[in-house]
């Protein structure tokens, strides 16, 4: 622990720390550009120069290049260093345009901030500026070259940090070039970053360019909601509209960044069709009446069929306060359910998932960078929850090792072992790791030669620090719990051993914390079906996007007496409901989420909530009309809505929210502000739910010759409902495509790029067919893609006959 | 063939001595270089071999190509054995008579010898042409004289008898001890002292390390390391074998810009070679040591000649360098502890290893030892490959070597160091070769490139030429080479335009001295020592240029009038007849006029004017 002084303050600070984040910590802030704390130093830039005077190194040095060290005494105001300083941004404003009226990095821009710092008022150089040409970069990011000071951030995050290629630096000199060798697409899910990483203009957020300046922004901490991991961002708003994501860094969580699902997903908070009026029957009216039509639904419901015969449905994204005001709701009232996930199979992933997460095993998506070798085990991160993919990249980039053993084709930026076998091989293989790490040789039938189990589970034996990453969207709770046993049988040989799951829904975690034995919306119908549920409220859970069989649902939501619809987004299941209460997104309400690993956090309502201006005013601007409220500000929270269905006429909600966080669950405790940004109290949750749930479903006849698992599975871009809303985003999604070995799609008599239909029960689903050679045998993976109707087989994981495949001929 | 052990070197050897003593054949050495190429010798050879055979003389007389021999000025160009006779300047038709005279008849061909410019003398033997005679061949030593394609001629000079010694009789240390003693200092320009740079890497922990060869030569004018490598391509590997035993490394890189085609295939050949006698790869003359080597060849960045972005290049990445510490001898090529010597550096080691370092800290000065090797060019008779001794002055290598200034021109300076180093005038031409000495006179030893100017070179057209080439090689990674050397290139180039400023040397000076004290690496830190030596000895020519508006040396173009001075004009019509376009208007004793509508403003008329009467 090195002692050093800066501008006469004393630091003590950890081996191995430059001195520039040394200053950093005593608020000294050393002008950089070249170095970030995610890339690390270079010295290209040479803005950081301070001067030592005494101690083991002299003169005026890097301080991004410098290891802090004992008796090194370092002032960052010396005349000779602020010279120095003042050149090096001289020779960076040389060619830099005079652009900032028009830059939207302008208000926001490092070299703005340094410019003015380094005292480089009054521009000597009177010559002509070195151009370049501009590249279309995609729908995200702009890019304006002409503004680049090459401090290289951009081509060392995207080539070395992400592991992308098709954007970097060319030319050499003043020639050099950050871009791509011709325009097009940026590759990278998480080219966004780009903007934030940029320290000037060139990159810059292109869905909200010239919106307004950072100033003129209602700016929050926020949260993306758009997969488990709970990335940290700063959302902004302006005129009612959200419009710009940055990534928010939070080293226990995303580090640095974002991925672009996160960053441009926000888009349904402010879209033209976001349903902002309350209605009973599709007729408008003042919400506080249509919330007791509501109430008054309900309550003769109850006298009439007794309060089992009202259910309700909740989303896995809504926030902690709603889930809380609901669970206590049902309580309180003996309401069924609430169920927070669509399929039994899917429910008990989940709360599988939740209660083998040991307190001693949990790790963070942080602490994965720093794994030597992780086993990844039904997950394809890219597409479920893209920023796992930037961390295990930083494993690979540190010499550690990944293993991914997953049917789908999956694909991440760096090189990796890809065991591509057969959902229904998964159980076998775990279980033989298992045995192998405990000493005992076995075997997995079913599982080819070249995948060595043996090896696999030396390997991770010998690792100083192993993972296991598991997901729980194509498994079943058995492989879920297997892969918490790996976990645990490697903590037998290991001090640090992690585990790690992603799940279905930002709030999956605190929904998995509603019963101990989970309700889903499968078992929901059923009870509809048999006449025991009547009336069905749904909190922010759009049944009709997500659920995965349509039909069943159509038919369901006929039998009931009534339905009561809250949320945000624009579904044909508001049309269907007696009374329609339009709820806040989480820019309006804020609210506590619980991401995979059970990390508490919070994110801030952004603005008052309202339509806006840009609709309103239609794009003109002010607004002309003049009213006493703001148009469209009517939803509430989703929580306070139910707390009006729920409890009294008039009441307020506060209390009830209060007393519904409080009885939440043991693990969560809100009662400090501390709680938030940290882990739950895993210790306080039950870990014996797998044995005391049902038992693991017994395994799919293995593979017969004459059948396909069909997966439907999510993808980066386009599977995500809330995401898939954003217009920014509807360019970078592929079109949706069954992939299947190619060897498979010999086999079943397909032909590749030709449509496939799966008939199945009376249900259709018709998708061109796509070869992927790195599928497993026997498995085609279709994504929940917004523009297929997948929701036909009432699961996202079913067995198909081959007699039930037919191959189109257009 | 089969794997040699220490013994085998010595049969071979043996099996040489007649072919390199010369005797029981004539022998007809002829060069094989890069300029010799250029200059037709293949086509001078296959004339050669064609009169050899026409007379029969095929079984007493030996034709072999070598390297280049040094003289390039004079090339195609031939040397016969017994007898040491240099012929210069050969063409397919002088085959024959060669042939006829010198072989069948023992006469050598007077007119095809080489004539001093002096006492217009023909002199016959190499080795009393005064190119020749104040020389010193150690790094070269094997230059002209074997055929580089043969390593058995190698063996023969010597060859791999100092990697034996090394492998067999001396510890690493006492093979470092040895470069200590030597007082070997780098060749490829900053001058670190290689004894002291292999201890480092050989106290350095770590079961992988590398020793690279840098044959990346990119300095304009420099061509040293390129005709080491085609002429004896096995002294520089012998070089890294010694090496790699010093520091306990098992693989090594040649780094070789791709535009050295020839180096490229000669050091091919010599590796096969070496790995067939079991030379190279596993259990070297069945010593302990495992060593191997590969060829990397490089696009031909300035910059990669720097040694941490060669390292980069080597790994497949962008070649740009990194900040030091860490030193590649503790964190070079993939992390991992790593030497780079030079071509020239690595080539005279395996005589400091035979011979001693004591007898290579013989010759030289105080604290430059052994010799070090010119690239002579520019306005000077002698264009070629010199090697002289530390501590012989620069008017030695100009005017005795070089044979001094073509055309009855007088000296202007000469630029050592190339683009990062600085040029010496007149004044200073006694300095003699010392890194210091030369340092202390605004110039750097370099890697021993030496451009010779004349009266009618430009200082400030010669700075903005190097600044030009810094500013276009510049890797673009730091804010002061990149944006700086940019910056000082459009004032230069403003000054030769004639739309310099009073202040202009002022900010000239100013940015040089940020340059130098804020780049990252060499390139930039060096990048301005052209412009302050030739403000340094030259500052009149820029204020000429800048508050007159005049060109001194009559090379920049905006500058000039392109009209004859009727009082200085002899009227002897020289321009007249150089004129390429038909632009001068001339008529016995008449004065020339140049007509501006047809000049194309190539300044022949100016060099052909012996009067200095255009302006
Ligand atoms: C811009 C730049 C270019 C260089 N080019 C060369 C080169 O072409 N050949 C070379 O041997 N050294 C070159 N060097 C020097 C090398 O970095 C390095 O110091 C040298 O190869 C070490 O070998 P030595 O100790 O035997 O001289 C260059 C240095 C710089 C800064
Ligand atoms: S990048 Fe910054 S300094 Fe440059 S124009 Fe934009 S706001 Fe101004
Ligand atoms: S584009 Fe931005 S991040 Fe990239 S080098 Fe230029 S200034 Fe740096
Ligand atoms: S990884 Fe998930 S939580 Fe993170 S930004 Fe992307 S979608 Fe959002
Ligand atoms: S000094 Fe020039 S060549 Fe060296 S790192 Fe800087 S930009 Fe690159
Ligand atoms: S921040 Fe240190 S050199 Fe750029
Ligand atoms: S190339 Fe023939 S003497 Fe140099």
């Amino acid at each position: 622990m090195p002692t050093l002084k800066i501008d006469n303050r004393e630091i003590n600070v950890p081996a191995g720390t430059k001195v520039i984040e040394a200053a950093e910590r005593l608020g000294i802030m050393i002008p950089r550009f070249c170095f970030h704390p995610a890339l690390g130093s270079v010295g290209a830039c040479r803005v950081c120069a301070v001067a030592f005077t005494e101690g083991p190194v002299k003169g005026i040095q890097m301080s991004c290049m410098i290891d802090a060290q004992d008796g090194m005494v370092v002032s960052t105001t010396d005349a000779e260093a602020v010279d120095f300083r003042r050149h090096v941004i001289e020779f960076l404003m040389l060619n830099h345009p005079h652009d900032c009226p028009v830059c939207d990095e302008g208000g926001h821009c490092l070299l703005q901030d340094l410019t003015v710092a380094g005292g480089h008022g009054l521009r000597r150089y009177r010559g002509l500026k070195r151009t370049h040409i501009n590249q279309d970069l995609g729908p995200l990011v702009q890019h304006e070259m002409n503004r680049c000071i090459q401090c290289y951030r951009c081509s060392r995050y995207y080539q070395e940090f992400t592991g992308y290629r098709d954007l970097g630096v060319m030319g050499i000199g003043s020639r050099v070039y950050f871009g791509r060798s011709a325009p097009g697409m940026l590759e990278s899910p998480f080219a966004g970053n780009l903007i934030d990483i940029c320290p000037t203009g060139v990159y810059t957020d292109k869905p909200s360019r010239y919106i307004g300046r950072r100033w003129d922004y209602q700016r929050q901490p926020s949260l993306c909601i758009h997969c488990s991991l709970g990335c940290n961002l700063t959302a902004s708003a302006r005129y009612r509209q959200v419009v710009r994501h940055e990534a928010r860094p939070n080293l226990e969580v995303n580090g640095h960044f974002i991925c672009d699902r996160g960053r441009y997903g926000y888009a349904y908070a402010s879209i033209a069709d976001r349903p902002r009026q309350a209605m009973a029957a599709g007729t408008p009216g003042p919400i506080v009446d249509i919330l007791a039509g509501a109430r008054e639904a309900i309550q003769q419901t109850v006298e009439k069929h007794g309060p089992g015969s009202v259910a309700v449905v909740v989303s896995p994204r809504s926030s902690l306060e709603t889930l809380a005001v609901v669970k206590e709701a049902c309580g309180q009232h003996g309401w069924t359910g609430p169920a927070a996930a669509h399929t039994n199979r899917q429910a008990l992933n989940r709360n599988t998932a939740v209660s083998c997460l040991r307190p001693e095993l949990a790790v963070s998506l942080a602490a994965d960078t720093e794994a030597h070798d992780v086993l990844v085990i039904g997950a394809d991160p890219l597409n479920e929850a893209p920023m796992l993919a930037l961390s295990l990249r930083q494993v690979q980039r540190r010499g550690g090792h990944v293993i991914v053993i997953d049917p789908r084709g999956v694909q991440l930026p760096f090189d990796f072992d890809h065991w591509a076998v057969h959902p229904s091989a998964m159980g076998a293989i775990l279980q033989a790791l298992i045995q192998e790490i405990g000493g005992h040789r076995a075997t997995a039938p079913d599982t080819p030669a070249t995948f060595d189990i043996t090896k696999l589970a030396r390997r991770l034996n010998a690792s100083p620090r192993p993972v296991v990453v598991c997901g729980t969207d194509i498994l079943t709770p058995h492989e879920i719990a297997l892969a918490g046993d790996l976990a645990r049988a490697l903590r037998r040989t290991h001090k640090v051993a992690g585990l790690f799951y992603t799940l279905a829904g930002a709030n999956a975690f605190a929904a998995a914390l509603l019963h101990d034995q989970p309700v889903s919306t499968e078992a929901v119908l059923d009870r509809i079906e048999d006449g025991g549920v009547r009336l069905l409220v749904a909190v922010e859970q759009d049944l009709w996007r997500e659920f995965p069989d349509r039909k069943r649902l159509q038919a369901a939501l006929k039998r009931l007496d009534h339905l009561v619809v809250l949320d945000y987004v624009d579904s044909p299941l508001n049309r269907e409901a007696g009374h329609f209460i339009p709820t806040q997104p989480l820019y309006e309400s804020g609210g506590h989420w619980i991401n995979q690993e059970g990390r508490l956090q919070a994110a801030s309502p952004v603005m008052a909530g309202g339509e806006p201006i840009e609709i309103t005013g239609g794009s003109d601007h002010p607004p002309r009309v003049f009213d006493r409220r703001i148009p469209g500000d009517e939803p509430l929270a989703a929580w306070r809505a139910v707390a009006a269905l729920a409890g009294e006429d008039e009441a307020d909600p506060a209390p009830q929210l209060k007393t519904a966080l409080a009885d939440f669950h043991p693990a969560v405790n809100l009662s400090t502000p501390e709680a938030t940004g940290q882990r739950i109290d895993l210790e306080a949750i039950a870990h014996d739910l797998v044995e005391s749930g049902p038992a693991p479903e017994p395994a799919e006849d293995d593979a017969p010759a004459d059948a396909v698992v069909l997966l439907l599975v999510d993808w980066t871009f386009g599977t995500e409902p809330l995401s898939a809303m954003a217009p920014a985003l509807t360019r970078m999604e592929a079109a949706p495509v069954a992939r299947l070995h190619p060897d498979e799609i010999a086999r079943l008599g397909l032909a590749e790029g030709r449509p496939v239909t799966v008939s199945l029960n009376g249900n259709r689903l018709t998708v061109p067919v796509q070869a992927d050679p790195r599928m497993a045998a026997g498995v085609m993976a279709v994504p929940r893609h917004h523009l297929l109707e997948w929701q036909v087989f009432g699961e996202t994981r079913v067995i198909v006959k081959r007699s039930q495949l037919k191959a189109e001929s257009e | 063939m089969a794997k040699l052990t220490t013994q085998d070197l010595e049969v071979i050897k043996s099996a040489q001595k007649a072919r390199l003593a010369f005797r029981e054949r004539t022998y007809l050495l002829i060069c094989g270089g890069t300029g010799c190429h250029a200059t037709g010798s293949i086509r001078v050879k296959d004339a050669l071999l064609a009169a050899i055979e026409d007379k029969g003389l095929g079984d007493t007389v030996q034709v072999i190509e070598t390297g280049c021999n040094g003289f390039c000025a004079m090339g195609p160009l031939l040397v016969v054995h017994p007898g040491d006779i240099f012929y210069q300047k050969l063409t397919v038709e002088d085959m024959p008579e060669l042939v006829e005279s010198h072989l069948i008849n023992g006469k050598p061909v007077e007119r095809l010898l080489y004539k001093d410019p002096v006492s217009k003398a023909r002199i016959a033997a190499q080795t009393k042409i005064p190119f020749f005679a104040h020389q010193m061949p150690r790094a070269l030593r094997n230059k002209g004289l074997i055929n580089p394609e043969s390593i058995d001629e190698y063996i023969g000079r010597d060859g791999y008898i100092g990697a034996a010694k090394a492998l067999f009789d001396m510890t690493p240390q006492q093979i470092i001890e040895e470069m200590k003693i030597s007082g070997m200092r780098g060749r490829g320009g900053a001058g670190f002292p290689t004894g002291v740079k292999w201890d480092f890497a050989s106290k350095s922990a770590g079961a992988v390390k590398y020793v690279l060869c840098n044959a990346d030569e990119g300095d304009p004018g420099a061509f040293m390391d390129r005709s080491i490598l085609e002429a004896d391509p096995h002294a520089v590997l012998e070089g890294m074998i010694i090496a790699a035993k010093a520091i306990d490394a098992h693989k090594g890189y040649i780094y070789a810009r791709t535009e050295y085609p020839l180096a490229i295939k000669r050091l091919g050949i010599a590796i096969d070679q070496a790995k067939g006698y079991g030379l190279l790869g596993d259990n070297i003359l069945g010593s302990a040591l495992s060593f191997d080597i590969e060829i990397y060849q490089g696009a031909g960045a300035f910059v990669c000649g720097e040694e941490t972005a060669l390292m980069r290049s080597i790994e497949g990445k962008r070649g740009m360098p990194r900040p030091r510490p860490p030193f590649p001898a503790h964190k070079g090529l993939w992390e991992k502890p790593t030497i780079l010597n030079n071509v020239e550096t690595l080539a005279n080691v395996p005589q400091i290893m035979v011979k001693g370092g004591a007898w290579y800290a013989g010759v030289g000065t105080q604290t430059s030892k052994g010799t070090k090797v010119f690239a002579l060019s520019g306005d000077v008779n002698n264009i070629g490959l010199v090697e002289v001794p530390m501590g012989t002055p620069l008017r030695t290598i100009i005017y005795d070597i070089g044979g001094g200034i073509p055309n009855k021109r007088k000296f202007k300076a000469v630029q050592l160091g190339g683009p990062s180093g600085g040029c010496i005038p007149e004044s200073h031409l006694d300095t003699p070769v010392d890194y210091e000495a030369i340092a202390k006179v605004g110039a750097i030893m370099g890697s021993g490139g030496a451009i010779v100017m004349d009266e009618k070179t430009c200082m400030v057209d010669m700075a903005r030429f190097f600044m030009e080439f810094i500013q276009d090689e510049s890797c673009g990674k730091c804010t002061p080479c990149r944006e700086g050397t940019r910056r000082q290139l459009q004032i230069l180039e403003k000054i030769c335009e004639g739309r310099g400023e009073p202040d202009d040397i002022d900010i000239l000076v100013e940015l040089s001295q940020t340059i130098r004290e804020t780049a990252l690496c060499g390139l930039g830190q060096t990048g301005p020592n052209p412009v302050l030596s030739a403000l340094r000895y030259f500052r009149d020519e820029f204020e000429a240029h800048i508050h007159e508006k005049r060109c001194p040396a009559k090379r920049c173009v905006a500058l000039l009038r392109f009209e004859v001075e009727p009082d200085a004009c002899t009227r002897c019509g020289m321009c007249f007849r150089a004129c390429p376009a038909d632009a001068i208007v001339w008529e016995k004793k008449e004065v020339a006029r140049i007509d501006k509508e047809k000049c194309i403003k190539c300044l022949t008329c100016y060099d052909k004017c012996r009067f200095d009467a255009i302006f």
